[in-house]
């Protein structure tokens, strides 16, 4: 077991170090922030002081090191953009990204898994069919524009809720249903798939022979086992709601992370698009470390 | 004797009447209400302290209110003087005074003197801080109210980069309060002399100020401000329908004429000094067809500038004829060419050029790429055939620093300053964008930059303007401002009073109906 785990975290360090590397060299191939950041008109000598004055005059080999042996150490560099520490930013927008991501996961497994369960008991019925819609439209519609649909229905026409913004329980309404839209619908599908599973294996048939009701049957036997593979993706599907909300958190005005990244993009803000990733890896490596561990510990036969 | 008391009466109601109705001196209002911005960027702290100033307008989006200058773009002209009430020049042109306004404290109440005048300047690290710290040789305090500048040699651009947005030297912070909370507090909590104080931040949501009674231009009408980033046109548009904003900047395109459809909602357009043009790649390319400055020419014949301003800003946009903003000092007002197909094609006949001819391709400034297509559409109704070429914001302005756009640039320069340092950026043969390489012009630059009488040099700088009108040099198409949205519950909303500014200004002149 031990020999397991110190393998698996081998794996991490390494994707780890590949994300890094990746993301320093993508960010930096794409254009100097110089340009962006100065006078339209500024001179040459104009920008190459900016570059002085933020290190990146430095050979990418070297500004590499710095920003690594920085990381280790929790300095993440200083936003070109904002001019404060790369990793406070992340931080002052990490609670709100966490608090929607929760949101978004509650409305996802609410939907997903009872409108799941209610398609697997009537395979090929009405609300089988209409789970498939609901699933269809969750997987195939952009985010932007289920997020812009919402706006100008609830906020704008009925005036029921603000359009954006974070601050009351109600900001966070129209976000959570456009983040978790994908979500459900993959939730939706996989308890279906697994309840049918559970439905048809031979614990279950035991179970109505002898003579228990059909809703103790679904509760008590069907549900708690069709529930396992759920609850593992929505595990792993909390770690990619919180840092793949970029245009949900846009639309919204949701200070989270994801804007804090697409503003770094446009910004060519390497520290702070370099922090965001860089972190997020780092929660979808753990994420998956921790449930490759856990299923190894369940099973012994995985560490063979 | 019996007294007819009357006429008495009369009189004294009449007098009493007066005295109640005449428009007494009375104080003036208290500020009132709140009004909400919808901002289409993300307000950095780093914004807040004048003396990081980039050179790009974006920071005096907040610093109209936060802060004030020695002299600012008002509505009522460039150079209106704001802290400094007035300024005058040695002889020699190597002294500058200014006598400073004397009824000025700043938001924690202290007066403002002379000492955070020099402090500001010889504190300023922002936009072409190290040319004004190589021509001023040193400021010196005459008394608290008058401050000297001494240049090392006569330098005519000194008020164009101390007195205007070009940068942020002469916008003046306290002295006293700077040094006692350090920069990093100063970020945290900023204190100006401006119509509006900092009253506190959510990083990445909103910030929010307060009236600062004791402006000196006057009490500013509205008590709160609060300014929301909210990067997505669509969702600040619906905040001003919702009434959750009054203002919401930059709702174009299809945003725009939605606002015109909304009965709450009017459209008001912005001032700004982003001028636009067409820029020929191969221009000095014997070869090329835009070598000829028939074609040049028959290029810009070609633009419906009134209709692409339209098109992509609602008509707020006001077509021009020259790449200098007619409001920049020194800057000679050409009126645009008109839309004129025919003489356009017959243009390219003259040349050469009866069918048209394959022009490669046209690049943007991103995300401007609607507007290079509406562009290529009215070229390709010449005959000038071009295909649209899409870039990454970075990436287009390292190619066009280095001058390796080929084809045609949809170009801008947005930059602050006066028809000089528009010259020297994209017209001498020098300049950092300027693809010209035009031997007289730089000839004439360079005697105008070792003139010192300034009837001559602005006859200088007008002959080039000229020169490059004549030779067809550019395509100018307008001036870019921007439509915004604003409740109809705005009474002033700020917008485009300042022809040269693209955000609110003066905010002590907002007010809510």
């Amino acid at each position: 077991m031990t020999r397991f785990i110190a393998k698996r975290c081998l794996y991490a360090l390494v994707s780890l170090f590949i994300l890094s590397v990746t993301i320093f060299v993508l960010i930096r191939v794409t254009g100097d922030p110089v340009t962006l950041l100065a006078a339209p008109d500024a001179k040459e000598a104009d920008l190459q002081a900016i570059r002085v004055q933020l290190g990146l005059d430095r050979t990418w080999p070297v500004q590499y090191l710095h920003f690594i042996v920085g990381a280790l150490q929790g300095d993440f560099g200083t936003s070109l953009y904002y001019r404060v520490p790369a990793g406070t930013l992340y931080l002052q927008r990490l609670p709100a990204s966490l608090q929607l991501a929760a949101a978004a996961m509650a409305v996802s497994l609410l939907i997903g898994i009872s409108i799941g369960i209610l398609a697997a008991v009537n395979v090929g019925r009405w609300w089988d069919s209409a789970g498939k819609l609901i699933a269809l439209l969750g997987l195939s519609m952009p985010s932007f524009w289920l997020g812009l649909l919402l706006i100008n229905f609830f906020a704008v026409y009925l005036g029921w809720l603000p359009t954006s913004g974070r601050g009351t329980a109600a900001h966070m309404a129209m976000p959570a249903i456009a983040l978790s839209g994908y979500f459900t619908a993959a939730h939706m599908r996989l308890t279906r798939s697994s309840m049918l599973d559970v439905l048809g294996s031979e614990y279950v048939k035991l179970a109505r022979l002898k003579g228990l009701p059909e809703s103790w049957v679904l509760v008590k036997h069907a549900f708690k086992n069709a529930l396992i593979p759920v609850v593992t993706f929505a595990g792993i599907n909390l770690v990619l709601m919180i840092n793949v909300a970029v245009v949900v958190e846009t639309v919204f005005a949701w200070p989270g992370i994801g804007r804090l990244l697409f503003e770094g993009i446009e910004f060519r803000d390497f520290p702070v698009v370099q922090t965001v990733v860089l972190l997020g890896g780092v929660m979808v490596i753990v994420a998956n470390l921790l449930v490759d561990i856990l299923y190894a510990w369940i099973d012994p036969r995985i560490r063979l | 004797m019996r007294l007819n008391r009357r006429p008495l009466l009369t009189a004294l109601t009449v007098v009493l009447a007066l005295t109640l109705t005449a428009p007494a001196p009375r104080p003036e209002a208290a500020p009132a209400g709140t009004v909400t911005y919808a901002v289409h960027i993300t307000i950095a702290p780093a914004w807040f302290d004048p003396a990081d100033n980039p050179g790009q307008i974006t920071p005096f989006l907040i610093q109209y209110a936060l802060h004030d200058a020695m002299i600012k773009p008002m509505p009522q002209g460039m150079t209106t003087p704001s802290l400094a009430e007035s300024w005058s020049a040695s002889k020699d042109g190597r002294v500058y005074e200014f006598v400073l306004r004397k009824n000025v404290v700043f938001h924690n109440g202290d007066p403002m003197t002379a000492e955070d005048v020099k402090f500001s300047f010889e504190r300023y690290r922002g936009a072409a801080a190290k040319l004004l710290k190589e021509k001023v040789e040193a400021v010196t305090i005459v008394d608290p109210h008058r401050v000297r500048f001494h240049l090392k040699q006569p330098w005519p651009d000194f008020m164009g980069f101390y007195g205007s947005p070009a940068t942020g030297a002469g916008w003046i912070v306290p002295k006293k309060y700077v040094e006692k909370v350090g920069e990093d507090g100063f970020k945290k909590a900023p204190i100006g002399a401006g119509p509006f104080k900092f009253v506190g931040m959510t990083p990445g949501v909103e910030i929010v100020l307060e009236a600062h009674e004791k402006y000196w231009r006057k009490t500013p009408k509205v008590k709160r401000i609060v300014m929301k980033s909210v990067p997505e046109g669509s969702t600040r548009l619906a905040m001003v329908k919702r009434g959750e904003a009054q203002i919401a900047y930059k709702t174009d395109g299809p945003l725009g004429e939605e606002v015109k459809k909304d009965p709450n909602l009017q459209l008001v357009y912005s001032g700004g000094i982003a001028t636009w043009w067409l820029q020929f790649g191969e221009m000095n390319d014997p070869k090329s067809p835009w070598h000829n400055p028939k074609v040049r020419l028959a290029a810009s014949y070609a633009l419906d500038r009134k209709a692409l301003s339209e098109a992509e800003t609602l008509g707020a946009s006001p077509p021009t004829g020259s790449i200098i903003p007619r409001e920049f000092e020194w800057a000679l007002p050409v009126d645009p060419l008109p839309y004129d197909p025919k003489k356009a094609k017959q243009l390219l006949a003259e040349a050469g050029y009866p069918n048209g001819f394959d022009a490669g391709t046209i690049t943007p400034i991103p995300p401007y790429n609607s507007f290079a297509e509406a562009v290529g559409g009215y070229l390709g109704a010449v005959g000038i055939k071009v295909k649209l070429q899409k870039m990454e914001r970075a990436v287009m302005f390292d190619k066009r620093r280095k001058r390796e756009l080929a084809g045609i640039c949809l170009c801008a320069n947005g930059g602050f300053g006066n028809a000089v340092t528009r010259i020297d950026a994209d017209i001498v043969s020098t300049g950092v964008h300027s693809i010209l390489k035009d031997a007289e012009i730089d000839k004439l630059f360079e005697d105008q930059s070792r003139e010192t009488d300034p009837k001559k040099r602005q006859a200088l700088l007008k002959q080039i303007q000229q020169l490059v009108v004549d030779r067809a040099y550019f395509a100018p198409i307008y001036q870019l401002q921007w439509p915004n949205a604003v409740s109809k519950t705005m009474k002033v909303s700020g917008m485009g009073l300042i022809p040269t500014f693209y955000y609110t200004g003066p905010f002590e002149d907002i007010e809510l109906r």
